[in-house]
């Protein structure tokens, strides 16, 4: 048994010990748990305040409230990687990242601009504006189906999304496999997966909906245009490889993100996981888009019989 | 009205930490005082503490803590609790096992919770200084529900998944008693069949030393000295933590699943003393009137009582009030229960007092023995004619009295009866 006060968060000491501290050893001592190169790139950062260094810290944050099993995600595709449904993250464990966060960063992070982080992405994003002094970017935006079927011109039996949400570097979406799905009925005989063709239509799809939601950057001179959802097709696709058979049960997890765009071509790389596997990687996926044209003015010809 | 039963026991105490070893405990006399680190500085007068072993907690941060192997709390468990609420969740685990508890039997609407602590006074300190050094938005999130007096009921509520009646008892030192008393209403009427009562305390530095100023620790430098109810030169408490879990089951549930009871609660009685906020009336006289309230309410005579674990904390005016409040009810009618105070080997556990205690009491009454009342040199003439015994006796009692006070004059009486 040990009651020796043995730490500086020790009944006896803890008054002492945070008026005698120097900083460093205030940040270590916060940062305990955290891993070395966190700790050195907190230490660096207070004294240059050098942005580069934010990422690895603000990672380094999460990862250490982040359950002990979950934590390799982070290690992957990180940007992508969800607070709440991939960390376990819940929102009092977001305060606990937000508090420390603060206290490492110097800055001040204020309730309302939490809901809008929902990816890692989002949160280096969000944590380099506040630190460059820049405007906050657009929050990541969630869509249910029926969002999504509002404004998509696939309709089921042909779409491939159940869900996405639309963040500043691309967009992310769900298709569970349900076994139902009218092509497994021949692909194959006795043995249903889904079609490798279809996995790029998915992709595709997620890709129309990403241009539907603005995720392109404005074109000089089209500042002000939308874009057609009627005029958005398919051109080509390149680099893709599939790594895994995806079959009834599978979650695919569906990632594009906008490589270049160039009137009136616009593409994007691509990737579906399920779980933390690698399922198909599309290098270049490219569409095709219009602007909408001008409504018609309208003119006001009151109709026969109209009375006002 | 259903029979309420005791049907399984958690503790984490001064004497052991889990029911053997504290019947072992018990039955030899062996005490849970130490010298405690934190309070060997030249500034402390008061040297000598009941602490917890193998549990360390003094840090704010719950990872820091270490603790036996057997428990496995994860960090999302851990994090809104004080030592208050880790012992309980500990003790929790133990009468779970012991009752023979599924998930099903713990978590649903007939299964509730009642619980005492003093809150973590340490945590709630350091709390408010890092709001006042660090700023507002730098507080802990959970600090709050890891500090303030509810947060063993939070914690065990959220983390046992309970569904039925729960909360927290704040009567000082008869808190956890009152949690007993009203959870055996709340079966003995009908309202739930399984009620699970506990009492926790840090017994740390901070959750200790506040007494200090009231003069009520005792200043013993020697740890078998240090706590002595009944004893002419007695000189105050010695502060202990710990928890302690009962499992409280009606008739029906106890026939349903086979269990076998450690005793029947008969029934409790409680009234106030009315005169002071921290002094015993000097009659005992709400003490009296809790205990001829249990008599009456078990229809029991004073004679029917074998053995009255007593509150007696080792202070000089609550020990002399208690031997006189059992004298007015038991002296009166001739009768001569055996009395001794387990205070001598735990220390005063404060809000997890009556818990702890009347989880000795179910002890002894399976096991057929009584606790002595050890440390007495010389017994205090103003109790000499109380019947209390020095050494723990093999004894098979019937009917065993558990007394309980605290601040405002609350007191507490409840009666075990042998199955």
């Amino acid at each position: 048994m040990s009651h020796e006060v043995n730490d500086n968060n020790a009944p006896a000491s803890a008054g002492d010990a945070q008026t005698t501290e120097t900083p460093e050893q205030a940040l270590r001592n916060s940062l305990k748990r955290c891993s070395p190169a966190t700790v050195e790139a907190a230490i660096k950062f207070q004294s240059s305040r050098e942005p580069s260094l934010v990422p690895a810290i603000v990672i380094g944050i999460i990862e250490r409230y982040a359950e002990p099993d979950l934590r390799p995600k982070l290690r992957e595709n990180t940007d992508d990687v969800r607070l709440v449904d991939d960390l376990g993250i819940d929102s009092l464990t977001m305060m606990e990242i937000v508090i420390l966060t603060e206290e490492v960063l110097q800055v001040q992070i204020q309730n309302d601009e939490l809901r809008n982080l929902r990816t890692v992405g989002d949160v280096k994003i969000f944590i380099d504006c506040k630190l460059r002094g820049l405007p906050l970017p657009k929050p990541t935006r969630f869509f249910p189906i029926e969002q999504i079927a509002a404004v998509m011109p696939m309709q089921p039996p042909f779409l491939f999304l159940n869900e996405a949400s639309v963040g500043n570097s691309g967009a992310q979406g769900k298709y569970q496999i349900t076994g139902e799905e009218f092509f497994l009925q021949g692909h194959f005989k006795d043995n249903p997966v889904m079609p490798a063709s279809l996995m790029l239509e998915a992709l595709g799809q997620l890709a129309v909906f990403a241009i539907i939601e603005g995720v392109l950057p404005a074109e000089p001179g089209n500042e002000d245009k939308p874009i057609d959802p009627k005029t958005i097709y398919f051109t080509s696709c390149d680099g893709v490889r599939c790594h895994r058979v995806c079959k009834p049960g599978d979650l695919l997890t569906l990632s594009v993100k906008p490589k270049r765009v160039h009137m009136p071509l616009a593409t994007f790389e691509g990737s579906i996981r399920v779980g933390q596997e690698k399922a198909v990687i599309a290098e270049e996926i490219t569409l095709t888009f219009g602007y909408a044209e001008p409504a018609p003015e309208v003119t006001e010809t009151p109709e026969v019989g109209e009375t006002k | 009205m259903s029979k309420v039963f005791i049907t399984g026991l958690g503790f984490i105490t001064s004497i052991g930490n889990d029911a053997a070893s504290v019947s072992q405990s018990l039955r030899e006399l062996k005490h849970g005082m130490a010298l405690y680190p934190p309070f060997q500085r030249p500034d402390c007068p008061v040297k000598v503490a009941a602490p917890i072993k193998d549990f360390s907690t003094d840090s704010f941060d719950p990872e820091d803590w270490t603790y036996p192997d057997r428990y496995h709390p994860r960090r999302d468990t851990l994090r809104s609790m004080g030592p208050n609420a880790f012992y309980g969740w500990c003790a929790m685990q133990q009468a779970v096992e012991d009752a023979r508890l599924s998930e099903a039997d713990t978590s649903n609407e007939d299964t509730g919770l009642y619980a005492a602590s003093g809150g973590t006074p340490g945590m709630l300190g350091h709390l408010l200084h890092r709001m006042h050094t660090q700023g507002v938005m730098r507080c802990p999130p959970l600090g709050i529900v890891a500090s303030i007096a509810g947060t063993l009921n939070f914690n065990l509520v959220a983390h046992y998944k309970i569904k039925g009646a729960s909360t927290g008892f704040s009567s000082a030192c008869a808190s956890s008693s009152h949690a007993l008393g009203f959870a055996f209403d709340e079966i003995s009427r009908g309202r739930q069949k399984r009620m699970f009562v506990v009492g926790a305390e840090d017994g740390n530095m901070d959750a200790i030393l506040p007494f200090a100023g009231m003069r009520t620790l005792s200043q013993q430098t020697d740890p078998a000295k240090a706590s002595r109810p009944f004893d002419a030169a007695r000189d105050g408490f010695v502060g202990t933590g710990g928890a302690t879990a009962l499992v409280l089951e009606s008739q029906e549930e106890v026939f349903r699943r086979g269990a076998t009871p450690y005793c029947e609660v008969s029934g409790w009685g409680q009234a106030s003393d009315g005169h002071n906020v921290a002094i015993s009336h000097p009659d005992g006289s709400g003490l009296a009137a809790a205990i001829r309230h249990a008599l009456r309410f078990t229809a029991l005579n004073p004679a029917d009582i074998d053995y009255i674990n007593a509150h007696a904390t080792s202070t000089t005016i609550g020990d002399l009030s208690e031997a006189k409040a059992i004298r007015s009810v038991f002296g009166e009618a001739g009768a001569r229960p055996l009395v001794s105070s387990t205070k001598a080997l735990t220390g005063h556990g404060l809000s997890l007092a009556g818990a702890m205690e009347t989880g000795f009491c179910a002890l002894a009454l399976r096991e057929g023995f009584i606790p002595g009342s050890a440390h007495i040199t010389e017994i205090d003439p103003g109790c000499a004619d109380l019947n209390i015994i020095q050494k723990s006796e093999t004894k098979q009692a019937t009917h065993v009295l558990n007394n309980s006070s605290g601040f405002g004059g609350a007191n507490v009486a409840i009666v075990l009866r042998k199955v």
